[in-house]
């Protein structure tokens, strides 16, 4: 086999039809990018969880009854609540906060807003039982076991909420993928369609080295590398444009949240999602040309 | 060098086989014209060599090639034993001369070397020397044929397949080819042609099989093109 005239051939063929081949590379291109940005969706989906699960806690409020009362919970019946959920299996650790820990904690978090600070006072804030557990996830438990039971005013879940971000970080990304699905479809048939149109316009000398006896692998290699090329050069250019957007807007939009979205990193982009884009390219390429000369040119 | 073998070829679009019991039998170094009307079976018969198609009933053998019966990945090699001709030269009017010379052997694998050697020799052979970096369309339609005639000779094959080289060329013209596949004949090739130049198989005196109807029907030692033609 030799290299020089395969690659020749390849680089022939794709100038040849250069307008398909803009199409085919762009195409590819506007898949792989979406393709790439549904990985980062995961990336980021898996990173926040990490991140947060830790922390989750489920919170017990207790009735004003004892905010105003028991400042050390020692009294009925916030001791007898705490000795509940100190001896559940779930639980990992309960930490109990009367309402000055809490009008503090408050202060802190809303240090930004001060007008808000200005207007809370610790009378209004409950005092409560911070309820870390083994497995986050199994919240519900708690929750039912304690809500509604006498001092108790209400069991927050910080669970839920998470919940539903993560859903709707989940449809951002379950978007994305069938966006991307269906511009992988229009590429993998431009580059059916390219592959027809180069084979067709290259007829004479296949037939000619079909007649002289070149392999199969002479006649169809440059095909077949033709779409290869494409898709590396798409996935290239996908990559390019997730690096971009990440730079001109995903980095300002997500700092805006504050830190509460973690920020997408270069390397997250450059691996793994990179080589995975140039590897998927060059795999479907590489098949849809495959079984286009299978299917419509003639050794 | 070939034979044919009770060979029949039936198309699914017709009911007429293309052939009907083809019997042939061509020794090495011959030089044989396949005649007959249009629709005879020579370019069947041609297909069937170069196993284009696959006969219907029959044997085909080429040099050591059992044509029909062979492995789809070993048709290469029987090509690379084959050159062919045709009426319409196709040549590759992107590349020189010379380019679509060494564009057989390119191909075929064979190593540059090979190829800067013996494209200019088998150029010299067809008397086209001088003429390597012309583009085809700057040739006459000779001149064209014996690019082609170069690039299906260039890699020495057993046998030369022409169907129809003079259709397209003025009887002077066609002479000098014909005068060029006696030329490669003589280096032992066997050339079979396929041909319907009354004047050309009646001043070669060479052998003639005649197809009709898919049936030889006729193969003479040394023939003409047929009385009252």
């Amino acid at each position: 086999m030799r290299a020089s005239f395969v690659f020749s051939e390849v680089i022939t063929g794709l100038r040849r039809n250069v307008t398909m081949t803009i199409a085919m590379i762009l195409t590819t291109a506007i898949s792989l990018g979406m393709f790439g940005g549904g990985l980062l969706f995961v990336r980021t989906i898996d990173k926040m969880k990490a991140s947060y699960l830790d922390d989750v806690e489920v919170t017990v409020y207790l009735t004003e009854d004892i905010s105003a009362n028991d400042k050390d919970c020692t009294g009925e019946p916030c001791a007898s609540i705490r000795q509940a959920l100190e001896s559940n299996q779930a639980v990992e650790s309960v930490v109990f906060e009367d309402r000055n820990e809490a009008y503090e904690r408050f202060k802190r978090i809303f240090e930004g807003q001060p007008e808000l600070v200005e207007l809370a006072r610790p009378e209004a804030l409950p005092a409560s039982l911070h309820v870390k557990l083994f497995d986050p996830a199994r919240s519900d438990v708690i929750v039912q076991e304690f809500s509604g039971q006498a001092g108790v005013a209400n069991v927050d879940d910080q669970n839920k909420f998470l919940d539903r971000f993560f859903s709707l970080l989940n449809s951002g990304r379950n978007g994305t993928f069938i966006i991307a699905l269906i511009a992988a479809l229009a590429a993998v048939l431009l580059i059916a369609n390219t592959i027809q149109v180069s084979a067709y316009t290259r007829r004479t000398e296949v037939g000619i080295m079909r007649l002289v006896g070149a392999t199969r692998w002479y006649t169809q290699l440059p095909f077949l590398l033709e779409a290869v090329v494409a898709g590396a050069l798409g996935a290239i250019i996908g990559v390019g444009g997730l690096i971009t957007l990440k730079y001109v807007a995903l980095d300002r939009i997500l700092e805006a949240t504050g830190g509460a979205i973690p920020k997408i990193e270069l390397l997250d982009v450059l691996f793994p999602v990179a080589p995975i884009l140039l590897g998927v390219s060059m795999l479907i390429s590489a098949i849809t040309g495959y079984v286009t000369l299978r299917l419509y040119v003639r050794h | 060098m070939i034979r044919l073998d009770s060979v029949s070829k039936v198309y699914k679009t017709s009911a007429r086989p293309a052939l009907d019991g083809v019997s042939v039998d061509v020794d090495k170094g011959e030089f044989v014209f396949l005649i007959g009307p249009s629709g005879s079976g020579k370019s069947t018969f041609l297909r069937l060599l170069l196993r284009e198609e696959v006969p219907t009933k029959g044997r085909v053998m080429v040099s050591n090639f059992d044509v029909a019966k062979m492995a789809r990945r070993r048709i290469p090699r029987l090509r690379q034993t084959i050159g062919c001709v045709f009426q319409d030269f196709r040549l590759l009017t992107n590349k020189t001369v010379a380019e679509n010379v060494a564009f057989a052997l390119e191909v075929i694998g064979k190593p540059k070397r090979t190829i800067t050697k013996v494209v200019p020799e088998v150029l010299e052979l067809v008397g086209l020397d001088g003429k390597a970096d012309r583009m085809p369309n700057e040739l006459s339609g000779g001149e064209q044929q014996r690019v082609a005639i170069a690039r299906a000779f260039v890699n020495r094959p057993l046998v030369l397949l022409a169907d129809e080289p003079t259709g397209n060329l003025d009887p002077d013209t066609s002479q000098d080819i014909m005068l060029l596949l006696e030329r490669i004949n003589r280096t032992g090739t066997t050339v079979l042609m396929a041909t319907h130049d009354h004047s050309i198989v009646d001043s070669m005196r060479r052998r003639v099989v005649e197809l009709h109807l898919g049936r030889v029907i006729r193969d003479d030692k040394r023939g003409v093109y047929g009385v009252g033609r």
